[in-house]
Order: structure tokens, then sequence, then C-alpha cells
């Protein structure tokens, strides 16, 4: 038991944090120099602008779909904000970054604070994955690939909860190891979405900017 | 005669004698008890403490009731929970379910009289069904993990040891904690989701008085819910009511709602939990083993035709007048169906209530009422089974 | 073995928090944690009464009759003891105690609510004796090193009594019979004896005869 607890803390550890970096730097890297047909009109309006405005405004649903997808937009919020900032303010984690990656750590959430900010951000995630499956458009495009990705943030962030009493290490390495899967999930899968989604915004964006079309 | 004289009186002397030797001793006692005050010290003090009505106490200790030289209450828990919640509860839910297993020996499935039509009626909208797996995922996790506080000393210490429990309990104990604020979250959406269409009407009471056509094959009449569906959504709003707020009150224990507090509402959530597991074992059995084509409606959102005129003749009556029976349960027919602002009458006819009688005609809808047009469904199937 | 008890003779108790802050340095417990503390009772009138309270190592003990993960236990020496290992934190046995000896930590070390704690005797806990592991979760184990509890040998007027419970039972009922026999009389007034009193020695003047 404690040699796979060492393993998994130790050396898997490491391996599945290389394979993250460095297949999220591949696929980063893949995707920006991929090259499309070079454009050959003249320019009408400004790429940058539309690069910013794309970036930007897609924060919010489009006027005519928001009050259809009102349930959605809240609950992707609630669930990527959350999971942000329990992943960054999170009292374990900052001790774990402080004493394990970087040397150095920040004042983490108050007690309260963390246990309302991973409340909601279960109450997100739920709500979403139900919604993927209930709702007939996106249960059409959802692959086996998209409920895998879910499945794993959701059993790193239940594991994650069991973990919260500091009681064991079993539960404490549980969690990592179901957090060492995600990452090594991560790169090959829709989770890409978290380095991607400027890019793709950016690149819709810069199209239509230089063609000067309002989107 | 002299002679027998003087033995009596020698006997009332001997007697009189024996009753000051017994008696003597006594005196001083007596008259320490009438007249002498023992200064005790502090003896108002203590018999004060002892009643309990104590003065004003004070403390340098800073804590959770700290100034309180003794609990009184605390024994009264524990007599509670140990002499009444968990060999009751246990009871309840044991009971529950050999009722159950003994219900489905001899009623077995409840199926489709006559089987499936194939032809389908919506019933429960995406939002609804969200809404519904949203606080079933919560319940489940709440209660599950619950019923291991409970009773894990019980059943699964002999089990797992006393290590291997203590790591269980403390993550069972973490969930429940963490998921619990998202139960009045869930009940809210639940209150909201399902509300119309579920107070109660005379015609629940009949089914009532018909056991809901549970035993025998006579179905009694029924809306869009039944009597027994609109009982669950009750209860579920009181219960969930009352476990969200006791919860939240055990939830964070260094709030200064005091010792009393969380025992009272830990009183109140152990009862209410019991009783709610104990109802939700009976929807769970009748939403899924116990009755052929009830889980379609929470899955997919659709019902079979047979089935809503078997189980909800009434709703099954509007929705054919609605001209919403026989819909494909078609991608794009439901998205749009779901995506239209207008329509929400997916399952519920827009601006109608169940109507009491079936006989009664709907009334006359403008051309922008809700539910579909039949000009949305020209393919749909109309024939009743 | 013996029985250990705590006594706290509330004639001697002056509220000085000795044992309270002794325990703190002897136990080093959590912040917002304390395992002792005194309770005044009438606190600024005419005969107010202190009292030295902590965990009172039931033979019947509530906490370990509540506890859902049944982590307390009870030593040789009576004393109710609880492993934090398998303790959980739900607070049942706060709710419980007569005392309100077992508390909650204000704020664990990542921010969770964190395992209870109370009073141990000074006897730490279940991790090997000594070791640093126990003295990390549970505090001192002065019992090991044949001490007594260091509220009890901290106590400037022996008001809080530690030990065997005969033992215990003997100095105090020495002190009632001295009191009882000066007050009976006199009225309470000289509490405090001089050293090789002995009730049976001492007249219903509260004049002590015989003394050397």
């Amino acid at each position: 038991m404690s040699s796979i607890a060492a393993f998994v803390d130790g050396p898997f550890w490491y391996f599945s944090l290389t394979v993250f970096v460095v297949g999220v730097l591949w696929r980063l890297i893949g995707l920006l120099s991929m090259r499309g047909n070079k454009e050959l009109s003249q320019p009408r309006d400004s790429a940058t602008g539309g690069v910013i405005h794309s970036v930007l405004s897609r924060f919010i649903p489009v006027a005519g779909s928001q009050s259809r997808i009102r349930v959605r937009t809240v609950a992707s919020y609630l669930f990527h904000i959350g999971l942000f900032l329990i992943l960054i303010f999170g009292a374990p984690h900052v001790a774990f970054y402080e004493s394990r990656m970087l040397g150095f750590g920040w004042t983490p959430m108050p007690q309260w604070l963390f246990f309302l900010v991973s409340a909601i951000a279960f109450l997100g995630l739920i709500v979403l994955w139900l919604h993927r499956i209930m709702y007939p458009v996106t249960r059409s495009v959802t692959t086996a690939s998209d409920h895998i990705a879910t499945g794993l943030v959701f059993w790193v962030m239940l594991t994650g909860c069991m973990a919260l009493g500091e009681s064991s290490e079993f539960l404490r390495v549980l969690h990592l190891f179901m957090a060492e899967l995600l990452l090594l999930y991560f790169p090959f899968s829709s989770l890409m979405h978290a380095f991607y989604w400027h890019v793709a915004r950016a690149h819709t964006g810069a199209h239509y900017g230089r063609r000067g079309v309002k989107v | 005669m002299s002679k027998h004289r003087r033995y009596r009186r020698a006997l009332r002397w001997s007697l009189l004698l024996l009753a000051l030797v017994l008696v003597l001793p006594l005196v001083p006692y007596a008259v320490a008890a009438g007249g002498t005050q023992f200064n005790t010290p502090g003896v108002e003090l203590w018999d004060a403490v002892r009643a309990r009505v104590q003065g004003p106490m004070r403390t340098q200790v800073e804590g959770v009731q700290s100034n309180q030289l003794i609990n009184y209450w605390g024994d009264q828990w524990r007599l509670f929970r140990s002499q009444l919640l968990v060999p009751i509860g246990a009871v309840m839910l044991l009971a529950m379910l050999g009722i159950i297993t003994v219900f489905y020996l001899v009623r077995g499935r409840i199926e489709i009289e006559g089987g499936r039509s194939g032809v389908l009626v919506p019933r429960f909208s995406v939002n609804q069904r969200v809404v519904h797996w949203l606080a079933a995922t919560v319940f489940i996790v709440l209660g599950l993990t619950g019923l291991v506080l409970l009773y894990g000393r019980y059943v699964l210490v002999p089990l797992l040891g006393p290590e291997g429990f203590g790591v269980t309990a403390s993550a069972c104990k973490e969930m429940h904690n963490l998921f619990g604020p998202l139960f009045p979250v869930a009940i809210l959406a639940i209150m909201f989701s399902f509300g119309r269409g579920n107070s109660f009407r005379g015609i629940d009471f009949q089914w009532f008085l018909k056991a809901g056509g549970l035993f025998g094959h006579a179905m009694a009449d029924s809306g869009y819910y039944n009597g027994g569906q609109k009982t669950w959504f009750w209860l579920t709003v009181l219960f969930g009511i009352a476990m969200s707020v006791t919860g939240l009150i055990l939830v964070f224990p260094n709030f200064g709602q005091g010792r009393e507090a969380m025992a009272v509402a830990h009183v109140i959530h152990g009862v209410v939990a019991v009783g709610f597991i104990t109802a939700s074992l009976g929807h769970i059995y009748i939403g899924t083993l116990g009755m052929e084509g009830a889980a379609e409606s929470m899955t997919n959102g659709y019902v079979d035709a047979a089935w809503a005129k078997e189980h909800h003749n009434l709703w099954y009556a509007e929705m054919e007048r609605a001209g919403m029976v026989g819909v494909s349960p078609n991608t794009m027919e439901e998205v749009k169906r779901h995506d239209d602002r207008d329509f929400r009458g997916f399952g519920q006819p827009l601006g109608r209530r169940e109507p009491l009688d079936p006989t009664v005609s709907p009334p006359n809808r403008g051309p922008t009422g809700g539910g579909i047009s039949p000009a949305a469904t020209p393919s749909a199937p109309k024939e009743s089974t | 073995m013996a029985r250990m008890k705590f006594f706290c003779d509330a004639e001697r108790c002056i509220e000085c928090n000795g044992c309270v802050t002794a325990c703190k340095n002897a136990n080093e417990v959590p912040w917002g944690i304390n395992r002792r503390r005194v309770v005044t009772l009438n606190d600024g009138e005419p005969g107010e009464r202190s009292l030295s309270v902590a965990c009172m190592h039931c033979s019947d003990a509530p906490c370990q009759a509540v506890c859902p993960v049944d982590c307390f236990y009870q030593t040789e020496d009576g004393l109710v003891l609880h492993d934090k290992d398998i303790c959980i934190g739900c607070g049942y046995c706060f709710y419980a105690c007569p005392f309100g000896a077992p508390q909650f930590p204000s704020e664990g070390a990542f921010g969770s609510r964190g395992k209870m704690d109370k009073c141990t005797f000074c006897a730490g806990g279940p991790e090997e004796t000594a070791s640093a592991e126990e003295q990390r979760k549970y505090g001192a184990n002065r019992l090991a090193e044949g001490k007594l509890p260091a509220c009890a040998e901290m106590c400037a007027t022996k008001a809080l009594l530690a030990g065997d419970a005969d033992e215990v039972a003997d100095i105090y009922r020495e002190r009632v019979a001295y009191r009882g026999a000066v007050g009976m009389a006199t009225g309470w007034g000289v509490g405090y004896g001089k050293p090789g009193i002995r009730s049976n020695t001492i007249d219903l003047t509260g004049k002590a005869a015989g003394r050397d």
C-alpha cells in the first residue's frame, strides 16, 4: 500500500505532469503552426479589432439565444469560476504548490468560502453534465470522450471533497491519483478548450474583422 | 393474683425501659434537625446548581458556550439518538424494504395492460429532468453518506475495522457537508419546476380511496400528477426545507448558534431524514422496477400513450385535445419544442389547469396558444390505442 | 490499577486560570481550543464560587456512546481518550458531553472542520507513548513519566486535585471534615487550617487541640 502511495505521490506525479505540459505545448504549437489558405482579399477593417471584439464579446451568449441557454450559461460560469478559485486559492492546493512545486505560497481562501465555492462548482458541473445528456442537441454532439473528461473532472472533485478531512493518506493519494489521470487525459481530449478557447475566438474574430463583418 | 399483678407491672416497666433505650439516642438527632443550622458553605449555591437555576456564570475562556457549567440537554440528546433514532430508524427502513419486497413478490411489476402502443406523449421537459436528476444526485449522495454516519458504527465497523471505517466515515462526512448546501438549491428548483399542477384536487382523494390502483386492476382517475405523486412532491418540499434549515445550522459549528440549537437541529434532521429516505425508497421502486413505462418520463422525457392513458387518463385526454399525443421523438422537433420561448407546454399544455372532469371540453385556443400546433407535427400519428 | 479522577474544590479555587494556562502550555493545544476552563458562578457577588472544568473521564461516557465512528476508548486508569486518526469531527461528543469537554477546532490546518480535541488527563493518546506523533496530536504524556496532569500540579491553592480516586477522595474528605467541624460552631471563615491538623483533634470551638 505505501509503495503504491509512494509511486502515485512521486514518479507518477512527475510523469503525468510532464505528459500534461509537453502534450499541451505540442498541441498548441501544432495549432498555431497550422496554415490555412492565404487571405488574398484587401483588408476592409482591422483584424486586431475583430480579435478583441470576438474574444471579449463571446463571454456573453448572442442576444437571440440568451434566454434559451440561460441555465447552461449560469451553470458554466458557476462551474468554471468555482473550479479555478478552488484550484488556485484552495488552502490544500496552495500548500501543495508551495511545498511541491513553487516554493512560495499565497493567501488561501477561508474555510467557509472554500466550502461554498466547492459546492457551487459541483452544482455547475452536475447541471451541465445532466443538461448535456438531456438536451437533444448537446446529446447528439457528445462523444464518449466528453463523458470521460467530465467524469474525470467530477471524480477529481469528489475525491478532493472526500479528502477534505485530511484524515488519511489514502484519500489524499486517491485524489492525487485522479488528478494525475486527468492530467494524462487532458491534452488528448476536449479539455484542451482551456487553452484553445481564446485562440478559436481570435481566429474567427480576425477572419471577420479583416472582412469588416460585425459579429 | 398479686403475683400476677406484680408480673404485669414488671412487664410494663421493662417495656417502658426498652422504649427509652431505643428512643433516647435519637433525641440529639431530632434536636439537631430541628434546631441547629449547619452553616455549610455555598449550600444554596450548589442546591441551585443542582436544581438548574444557576445565576450568572462567567469564564475567561472563549468558546462555544464555555461559560455554561453543565450541559443539561446532552444526555437527553444522547438517549434520543441511541434509543430512539437509531433503532426506530432501522426498523422503519427495513420495514419499507420488506414491504416493497413483499409487494413485488405478490403484485409483481405493474405492466402496461395491453402492451405498449408505440405512440409517445411528451411528459417532462429538459429543465424538469435536469432538476429532477440534480435533486436525485444530491439526495443519493447525502442519503448514503448520512446513513453511513448513522449506522456505520453498527454495520461497517465490524466489516472494515475501526481504522478502515474511520477513513470511510471521514470521506462521507466531508461529502455530506459539501453537498449539503446544494440541497436547498435543488429543493427550490424542484418547487419551481414541478409546482404547477401539484395542488391537491377532489379527484386525488378518490385516487387515495382506490389506493391508486396499486391493488387490483381498477385504475383511479388522475390528471398530470396523481395523488401519490402530489404527496411525494409536497413531502419533498416540506422535508427538503426541514433538512436544509437544520442542516445549515449544523454544518458550520462555530457560527454562534450554540450547542442546544445544534442538538435540536440534529434531532429534527435525523427524524426527517429517516422519514425522507423511507419514503424515497417507495418513489424509487415505483419509478423504476415497480412499474413498466414510468422511468422513461424522466430519462428521455416521453411516455408511451398506453401508459399515459392507464395511469393519467385525464392528462392524456387533455394532451389529446391539445394535439400533443403522438409526437415523434425526432431530434429536430424536440429541439424546436425545447427552444421555443413561447412554448412552455412540454407535457402540460399552457394556460390550462388539469380538468376536473374528462368530459369538460377544452377552451378555445388562440392561434398563438401554447402547445404544438398540428401543423408542426404533420407526420405524427394521432390514433388512440 | 488506579481509577484516575479530577476533582475541583470550589472552596479553594480562586479563578486564577493557572490550570488553563498550564494545560495549554503542556499540551500545545490547537489555536482557539481550551481543554480546561474556569467557570465562575455569581461572579462579583458575595458567595461567588469558581470551578475548573475539563473532561471528567466518566465511567459511562456519553461521548463514547454517541460517537458514530467509535473512536473513544477507556484506558485501564479509567481515562476516556479518543483516537484522532478515526475521529471525523462531527461534533456529536460535544452535543452529548455534560461538561463541554470535546471541542471543535476553530480552524483546521487546511481550513476544514478538523478533529475534535479534548483533555487527555495528560496521558497522550493511542500513538506510541512519548513519540513525537503523540505529542503533536494529543499533547503531553505526563502520566507515562509518573507525573500528574499539568493543571493539577500547577494549581496554586491545590483546589484542583488529580490522581487516584481513592487518594483524591481521602484528601477531600479530610478537608470537608475539617471545614465541617469548624463551620458548625463558628461559621465559615477559617477555611485554611494549619499543617498537621486532623479533624479528630479539633474541639467544637474550632481551636485545634494537641497539635505540635
